[in-house]
């Protein structure tokens, strides 16, 4: 098979497969199944980067998706109250409003592909891309860098102090809730404090 | 890979997502409903990058720009997820209904 | 993508550097194990040992708990060893001997060892038991907090190579290791490859104490698969340490790919060597160790090199 052939037929196999596992995230039953569905639609999107020629944007959404998606799993068992798929699991709300708005979105989405003229300036050089990528994040875009590590910096000390285990009410396992919104519902005297 | 074709395979993972994100009770599904819609943007902008933008650099630095966003977006989701619920022992929804009009 | 040797060949070379890792491996354990215990194996038990435990698990009954989520269970060991392939692949064993160099093969490496965490949980979650379950969780924690100081262990190697290639990092140690220009580098991997490969000291997930952790409803082929691909996956981080550290293929009289089996196998021994010298650690103590004293000495480490670059 030549090369082009090959790269087509890896082409609509990563795309129906991110599809496709996109879609069974929301069907499964199993909560930890759903976050690794989701972790193999990523990982077919990857490939489709790394074959249009961003091979490091590929490689890396690969990376980050592994830590995310398990981080999700773990997230998936402590909140869902189905984590296994035990049993069956059907909790949507506004279902056809949904679907509607679905594809309302898929079809204004495809559209533009077929209805907008855009122009034919194919990558000429998709070997240099990484080190293009290295010089503008370096260079003419450092400040996008670094309001981006910024960024990232602040929210990992914002996640800490929102999920700490001692917040500003008390230790969260001990039942730490915030004072009401009217004076006369506080219990100033620690009469309902438990024991 | 025409640009039809990649368009076509990023509105279905955007579609999916919107639908995801409108339909599921559980916050965690909705978190997952918001992550195929950004997969479905970073592959339509890298799609776009590489076909007909003959491979401007700057189009990379949008796509980093768009995993930072997506980083960000799912830490500080889980976060307030947690927080919700030990303020309010609520994990879907439906049982936030404080703020109701 | 500059790949260098037919497909058919890459599999077959591939298939038999793990099948042939994890028997040194096997055979490795059981020498130093011995020299350690002062009390050494016969020969004859060494170099058949392996082979006869491999049968015995081939041959031995398969168990299964209930309400397995069994094609996870069924992937975990899959998924592991497919892994354990891909990082074999990248390894340079001369300029013109590699499986696979993509432009960026550092970044494929590591997103190897990222996917681990996921085989290793799912191995963990599958068999609906509590302990392997406990094992996943250590795991999880062990990674994610290890993940990034070996991302930049291995970096500050990229630095000198101006380039992600690993084919390129080799080649940039011509003049001098990145073991010598770099000195905190390698010890610095050796820590967090045990980590990440979850090996000896820091093998949580599989410990004794957890009566054998997310391997403990294995039994049969599947045992066996997961004990040969932990194995294999300890070869793949020693083989790019050799490369990425120890100068690959460089090295004075002898051809190049007799020096890249030899340093291999010397951090090979290192690393099985303190999985029977050091105790397990306790991963409540080690994981503040990583975030706070590991992370500051890669970036010592980035700086330092990138340093003496400009």
């Amino acid at each position: 098979m030549s090369e082009e052939r090959l790269v087509d037929l890896l082409f609509w196999v990563f795309a129906v497969g991110s599809v496709v596992t996109g879609y069974r995230v929301f069907r499964t039953d199993s909560m930890v199944r759903a976050a690794f569905y989701l972790l193999a639609s990523f990982a077919a999107v990857g490939g489709i980067l790394v074959l249009l020629g961003a091979e490091f944007l590929g490689m890396v959404l690969i990376l980050m998706m592994a830590g995310e998606m398990l981080v999700m799993a773990i997230v998936m068992v402590m909140f869902m109250m189905n984590p296994a798929g035990l049993n069956p699991m059907w909790m949507v709300h506004q279902h056809r409003i949904a679907v509607a708005a679905g594809v309302v979105a898929f079809l204004a989405i495809a559209s533009l592909g077929f209805l907008v003229d855009f122009p034919d300036q194919p990558n000429a050089r998709p070997e240099l891309a990484t080190e293009q990528l290295g010089i503008e994040l370096l260079g003419d875009s450092m400040l996008v860098f670094q309001t981006a590590g910024v960024a990232l910096l602040s929210t990992m000390l914002g996640v800490v102090v929102l999920a700490s285990r001692r917040g500003r009410y008390g230790i969260a396992d001990e039942g730490s809730e915030e004072p009401p919104l009217q004076p006369d519902e506080m219990d100033m005297l620690g009469e309902e404090a438990a024991p | 890979m025409t640009i039809e074709a990649l368009l076509l395979v990023a509105g279905a993972l955007f579609g999916v997502g919107v639908y995801g994100a409108l339909s599921q009770q559980s916050f965690v599904m909705l978190m997952m409903g918001l992550e195929l819609m950004i997969n479905g943007a970073i592959l339509a902008l890298v799609a776009l990058w590489a076909l007909a933008a003959a491979g401007n650099p700057q189009g990379q630095m949008l796509a980093v720009v768009f995993m930072t966003v997506m980083a960000v977006e799912m830490a500080l989701g889980f976060a307030l997820i947690t927080n919700v619920y030990r303020v309010r022992r609520a994990d879907i929804t439906e049982k936030l209904r404080r703020l109701r009009g | 993508m500059r790949t260098h040797a037919s497909p058919e060949l890459a599999l077959l070379a591939v298939g038999f550097t793990m099948v042939v890792g994890t028997y040194l491996v096997a055979m490795l354990d059981r020498v130093i194990g011995g020299w350690v215990a002062a009390r050494p194996h016969p020969w004859r038990e060494i170099v058949a040992g392996p082979a006869r435990s491999a049968a015995l698990l081939i041959l031995q009954q398969r168990m299964t708990t209930e309400r397995t989520d069994t094609p996870s269970w069924m992937l975990a060991p899959a998924l592991f060893a497919a892994l354990a392939a891909t990082a074999l692949a990248l390894v340079p064993l001369g300029p013109d001997l590699v499986v696979a160099d993509p432009e960026t093969g550092f970044v494929v490496f590591s997103a190897a060892i990222a996917f681990v965490m996921i085989a290793v949980f799912l191995h963990g979650w599958s068999p609906n038991s509590a302990l392997p379950l406990h094992g996943a969780y250590r795991y999880a924690a062990q990674a994610l907090s290890f993940q990034i100081p070996f991302l930049l262990a291995m970096l500050a190697t990229a630095l000198p190579a101006e380039s992600l290639s690993i084919v390129e990092i080799v080649a940039a140690q011509e003049s001098v290791w990145n073991v010598i220009r770099q000195p905190l580098g390698l010890p610095l991997y050796l820590v967090v490859g045990l980590a990440v490969s979850f090996w000896g000291p820091l093998n949580l997930p599989d410990g004794a104490d957890l009566a054998g952790g997310t391997s403990a409803e294995d039994s049969g082929i599947a045992r066996l698969l997961w004990k040969g691909a932990r194995a294999a996956m300890l070869v793949a981080i020693a083989a790019m340490g050799a490369a990425g550290f120890l100068g690959g293929w460089w090295g004075p009289w002898l051809p190049g790919i007799v020096w890249m089996l030899m340093k291999t196998v010397a951090l090979l021994v290192v690393l099985i060597a303190a999985g029977h010298l050091l105790a397990r650690l306790r991963i409540e103590r080690f994981v503040v160790v990583a975030w706070v004293l590991l992370i500051p000495l890669a970036l010592v480490n980035i700086f330092v090199s990138g340093a003496f670059l400009l």
